[in-house]
């Protein structure tokens, strides 16, 4: 009897072992939705930032701390993106693993080929960012890249799996591949369109999609806009015959509003990450969306 | 006369403000926005985005960052009521020392507010580890304690000019220090919300209520703080401190403390608006001859909202008894008007009633300038 007690518990232990799932922290939605990908079954994830919210700045509540004690991967965009939230989390998380240099931390901008890196840097010039340009999970492209360093980073730490995450990887490629080409083809007669922009949060999607990006309304990174820059704005856009300003979810609209009816141009609101609107719920909704949005305002 | 010096400063210093930042187009009504456009809609030439090739290198040095706090005020009482001064530089540097612990240093260069000169101290000094098992933390060195919520903060870091009067009453302007142990850990519990004990044992510096200089006797805190997200955009922190020490007569001190924090922040504008409110309170029991214990009590409430992306206001209402004495107290009003236009540069306004039934009671204005430089590590939510 007793025998059987044991093997039963043991029994029990190993399928709760098999199944136990890695823990994934991420900070944007958009790194959850390729962790999900990638990981399937594998993994269960949070992401801290929501997809309409500033991933800029986000408050450090002390229940993430929580999530992030319990987790066995906490992957983060990097670049100084979450410089002002992810330090005081990590630091009162308790947790070895996600620590920089840990086994569960990931830097998902590893081996992305970034843009606007800046020669100097000097606060005069607004938030810049010194390790180039955070906002790359904009270019598909770049969730390829994404994709390979989080299979990397879960075969590592579950190696059972590493086929399935294989496998998921290669489905993910495969469905950017068609997806990157169906999306180009969508844009390709609006290349070199000239656009204006609220934050210079677009080069990755404007590299990618062929858009031009003149101006900004910040005046500088992280500024709100001015009278001043507006008026520029307005003046440009009248000369160049600039009729899109591309808005993000978490950037109030009277500022663009009001550029778009003393210019004649129309405000676009774009998802910046997964979830920033309820149709968004992967990774590949996020372009789909985007596209689709640019290609009814352009035509 | 003087008030009108006092007034003529601020208005400098807060065009200045402005001046440098200029007004957030959100914020304005559009008649106004359009009046400003018609000035500014001069032909320009459109500026060209420069691209660069060079990556900056990643580098080991440690976090360095440098706030200064000038401060200008006027006091309805006292031959001299008019001050403008330079209060403090803070100094912090932070770095991780290995994976298994972050050290961070900040000295602070002050005026002394009795002889006017300034001198060099040593704040903060703490080695912190990051991966003791059992969700254990562990600070060595000096810091301040987690006794009430608002003691933990460095004078920067408060909304108001300055701290509640409990706490410059109870231990002294920049609250209380001590050099010791705290330990930390996250308290499971079958609810899952985040429930946090922090433990104290040390000496503290000789303040009002508490000096163990000479004493034998340590002092010990705890802090039991509760947080609940009540929703996406807002959230309930609860906490409950304690505190054993000795007076400067060495006999026992015992302090009790609760604070309430409530903050709503819309997520998605979370940049544009938020409110919160905060509540403390405490009751300290003080041993001033030996059978002899004298119980009295502080408090304080403030609201803060914040009406646009730059602007705050706020309100708050302090009343401090003094350690130790009975029958004497403190009743303070305050309304504040803050204004920043990056996260670098704070202004805040100020005015405060101060009505004391031990001696005259004033009023005062205080304007406050906080601006830094560096990277500086966030503040704890």
């Amino acid at each position: 009897m007793k025998k059987n007690i044991v093997l039963v518990i043991l029994l029990l232990l190993a399928v709760s072992s098999s199944y136990s799932q890695l823990k994934v922290v991420t900070t944007i939605p958009d790194l959850k939705s390729i962790a999900e990908f990638i990981g399937g079954d594998r993994v269960d994830a949070f992401s801290i930032a929501t997809g309409y919210q500033n991933p800029h700045f986000v408050d450090p509540k002390p229940s993430y701390i929580l999530k992030l004690s319990k987790a066995d991967v906490f992957i983060t965009v990097g670049l100084d993106l979450e410089i002002g939230w992810v330090p005081a989390l990590l630091n009162s998380a308790r947790n070895q693993k996600i620590q920089k240099g840990g086994e569960g931390y990931v830097d998902a901008s590893t081996n992305i080929p970034l843009l606007q890196i800046p020669s100097s840097v000097n606060r005069g010039e607004g938030d810049i960012h010194i390790f180039g340009n955070p906002h790359y999970w904009l270019d598909p492209l770049n969730g390829k890249i994404i994709a390979q360093t989080i299979t990397n980073t879960l075969s590592r730490l579950d190696p059972e799996h590493q086929v399935q995450f294989q496998s998921n990887l290669k489905k993910f490629n495969e469905t950017a591949d068609v997806k990157i080409k169906e999306w180009e083809t969508k844009l390709s007669r609006f290349k070199n369109t000239k656009v204006i922009a609220y934050h210079n949060e677009w080069p990755y999607f404007e590299q990618r999609f062929g858009l031009k990006i003149v101006d900004f309304l910040e005046p500088k990174p992280g500024i709100p806009p001015t009278p001043s820059q507006l008026a520029k704005i307005i003046n440009v856009m009248k000369r160049e015959q600039i009729k899109i300003i591309i808005n993000s979810p978490y950037f109030t609209a009277e500022s663009a509003e009001l550029v778009a009816r003393n210019s004649g141009g129309k405000v676009v609101t774009l998802a910046t990450s997964v979830g920033a609107t309820q149709a968004i719920k992967t990774y590949f909704d996020l372009f789909d969306y985007n596209v689709n949005q640019l290609v009814s305002a352009l035509q | 006369m003087r008030f009108f010096q006092f007034g003529l400063v601020i208005s400098v210093l807060v065009a200045d403000g402005f001046a440098q930042s200029q007004t957030d187009s959100t914020s304005i009504a559009d008649s106004l926005m359009m009046l400003q456009l018609q000035v500014q809609m001069q032909p320009q030439a459109a500026s060209e985005q420069s691209a660069s090739v060079v990556r900056s290198a990643p580098s080991t040095n440690p976090d360095i960052s440098a706030i200064g706090d000038f401060r200008t005020s006027y006091a309805s009482e006292g031959s001299r009521n008019v001050e403008t001064y330079f209060n403090a530089l803070e100094v912090q540097v932070s770095s991780v020392v290995d994976p298994y612990a972050e050290a961070n240093f900040l000295f602070s260069f002050g005026k002394d507010s009795l002889n006017g000169d300034y001198s060099a101290g040593l704040e903060v000094a703490t080695l912190t580890s990051l991966s003791l098992p059992y969700s254990l933390q562990v600070t060595l060195g000096k810091f301040k304690p987690h006794f009430t919520k608002v003691n933990t903060l460095h004078p920067h870091a408060f909304s108001f000019v300055e701290f509640p009067t409990m706490i410059k009453n109870y231990f002294g302007n920049e609250g209380l220090f001590m050099e010791g142990m705290s330990a930390s850990v996250l308290v499971p519990n079958p609810w899952e919300f985040y429930q946090e004990l922090d433990v104290e044992i040390g000496r503290s510096e000789s303040t009002p209520a508490l000096d163990n200089g000479a004493s034998n006797r340590l002092l010990y805190s705890a802090h039991l703080n509760n947080f609940f997200e009540l929703s996406d955009n807002s959230t309930l922190g609860v906490g409950l401190s304690g505190l054993s020490g000795v007076n400067a007569l060495d006999l026992p001190t015992t302090m009790v403390g609760f604070d309430f924090t409530y903050k709503w922040k819309p997520v998605q504008f979370n940049t544009y608006q938020s409110f919160t409110w905060q509540t403390e309170a405490l009751i300290c029991k003080t041993d001033t001859a030996v059978g002899n214990t004298i119980q009295t009590y502080g408090a304080y409430t403030y609201f803060e909202y914040q009406i646009e992306k730059r602007t705050f206001v706020g309100a708050q209402f302090d009343y401090s008894g003094l350690p130790g004495i009975e029958k004497s107290d403190e009743r303070t009003a305050s309304l504040l008007l803050r204004f920043q236009p990056t996260e670098f540069q704070i202004f805040a306004l100020e005015f405060q009633n101060v009505n004391r039934n031990y001696t005259s009671s004033y009023y005062q204005i205080m304007f406050r300038a906080i601006f830094g430089i560096g990277t500086h590590a966030a503040h704890a939510y």
